[in-house]
């Protein structure tokens, strides 16, 4: 069952940010970045740490803890220490509300 | 992972507004390219020297000379260029980091995980990847690491071992599997061009001696100077950064031979942020962290007596810098400050 789920507002993120989004028992990062409004799995895949205190940059999130980086868009690793994608999740605006799918 | 907790701010207690650690961990290659520009100039000044006094009584002290300004910055660089924060550009961050890891004596890739494991577990015993020495240190273990020998052993049989693919528990603790074949090549790279510069000087071209074998050798002591203060004497086993870490004042030679990381608490509470942002977020929570201890040559002068006097069965109470409790064995410890 894929369910949309209300996660935040567009103003809840600044430009070139995001934010932590916690659903259920699950946690996410959602995006905002010039080419628009993204989610994530909100765990770095390399070790356990969380990526809202990361840096964007562009269509890349940097990890806080080592600095390995993602493409937001599709959720690809990018770079070392980091070798394993992170599940990304579709994600709509409607009027200033972002939703995003989670399976 | 139940006991799992990365050593950082959160960890430590530390915070900053968001808005504020966003602009300090801005990337930019500019504050890169200048360092890179100086290292240059201090390397072609300082070589210059070299080449004059070859044949003269003043060869040694040149090459020495010559050796902390090879050797100190290619450690800093090496361990910039492995957290991708010297440049923005990312190519740029690579190729450093593969040039000044050879320098420095580490293959690259290992350099990378190694270092962020090191920052997972900041000298929590058994899971710090970094921890080189045993803690108490005495004076023959300061021997050992200040000479270089303990990491000449430790990196050769890692070369080695990896080259042929047999790697070590740890290793293969901190690297993911898909990422151990870059660990191996990276290591038969790495040994393919020391035999390569050793081969050179035995076969009568004497420039990888004079210009980069002998001075690496003797600027090593230099760069294990600085690298040395970075936690010894401080509390183990503790995932608060401002206990296990220790910040040091430094004039601008050393702070621009060592990027920086002279506020090392700093770096460790926030990695992503860039060397040339360091002082900024020194700033930014000096109110919230333990004052820097007093200087490079003091605080090493320090560590000195105290391993000296540890190995003599002496107090080991230093004069002024911080120290953990336990490291301290008159009976009146006193808390760290
Ligand atoms: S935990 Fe994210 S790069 Fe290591």
């Amino acid at each position: 069952m894929t369910d949309w789920v209300l996660a935040c507002a567009t103003d809840d993120i600044d430009e070139e940010d995001l934010i932590r989004f916690d659903h259920e028992d699950k946690t996410y990062a959602i995006y905002n970045t010039d080419n628009g409004f993204f989610a994530t799995a909100g765990y770095c895949t390399h070790e356990v740490q969380h990526l809202e205190d990361g840096l964007v940059i562009g269509n890349v999130i940097e990890c806080p803890l080592h600095q390995g980086r993602f493409e937001i868009s599709s959720g690809k690793a990018l770079s070392a220490p980091v070798c394993e994608d992170l599940v990304s999740y579709p994600v709509k605006v409607e009027g200033d509300q972002i939703y995003i799918q989670i399976v | 992972m139940t006991d799992y907790q990365a050593t950082n701010a959160a960890s430590s207690g530390i915070s900053v507004p968001k808005k504020n650690l966003k602009a300090l961990m801005r990337r930019s290659d500019k504050p890169g390219l200048i360092w890179l520009a100086q290292w240059a100039a201090f390397l072609l000044i300082t070589g210059y020297g070299v080449y004059l006094s070859i044949g003269t009584v003043w060869h040694w002290p040149a090459m020495f000379l010559y050796g902390i300004f090879l050797t100190v910055p290619s450690y800093a660089l090496s361990h910039e260029c492995a957290h991708g924060s010297a440049f923005r550009t990312r190519g740029l961050n690579e190729a450093l980091l593969w040039i000044s890891s050879l320098l420095y004596y580490e293959e690259p890739n290992h350099r990378r995980f190694a270092h962020a494991r090191h920052h997972t577990y900041t000298w929590i015993e058994g899971k710090d990847a970094q921890m080189p020495f045993a803690t108490p240190m005495n004076f023959k273990g300061w021997l050992l690491e200040i000479t270089g020998w303990a990491l000449y052993v430790y990196e050769t049989r890692l070369f080695i071992r990896n080259a042929l693919g047999k790697f070590d528990a740890e290793v293969l603790d901190y690297t993911p599997a898909s990422e151990l074949g870059k660990l191996k090549w990276g290591a038969r790279i790495c040994l393919a061009v020391y035999a390569s510069l050793f081969g050179m000087a035995l076969a009568g071209i004497m420039w990888p001696l004079w210009f980069v074998i002998i001075p690496r050798l003797l600027g090593a002591p230099v760069m294990l100077l600085f690298t040395l203060i970075q936690h010894v004497e401080m509390q183990e086993n503790d995932v608060n950064i401002c206990k296990s870490t220790r910040s040091f004042t430094s004039n601008w030679l050393g702070r621009f031979l060592y990027m920086n990381m002279n506020f090392h608490i700093e770096h460790h509470l926030y990695p992503m942020v860039p060397f040339h942002q360091l002082e900024n977020l020194n700033a930014e929570i000096k109110d919230q962290i333990p004052q820097p201890d007093p200087g490079f040559i003091r605080t090493n002068l320090e560590v000195l007596q105290v391993v000296w006097r540890r190995s003599m069965g002496g107090s080991t109470r230093a004069a002024s810098i911080r120290q953990a409790p336990h490291m301290i064995n008159t009976p009146d410890l006193q808390e760290m400050s």
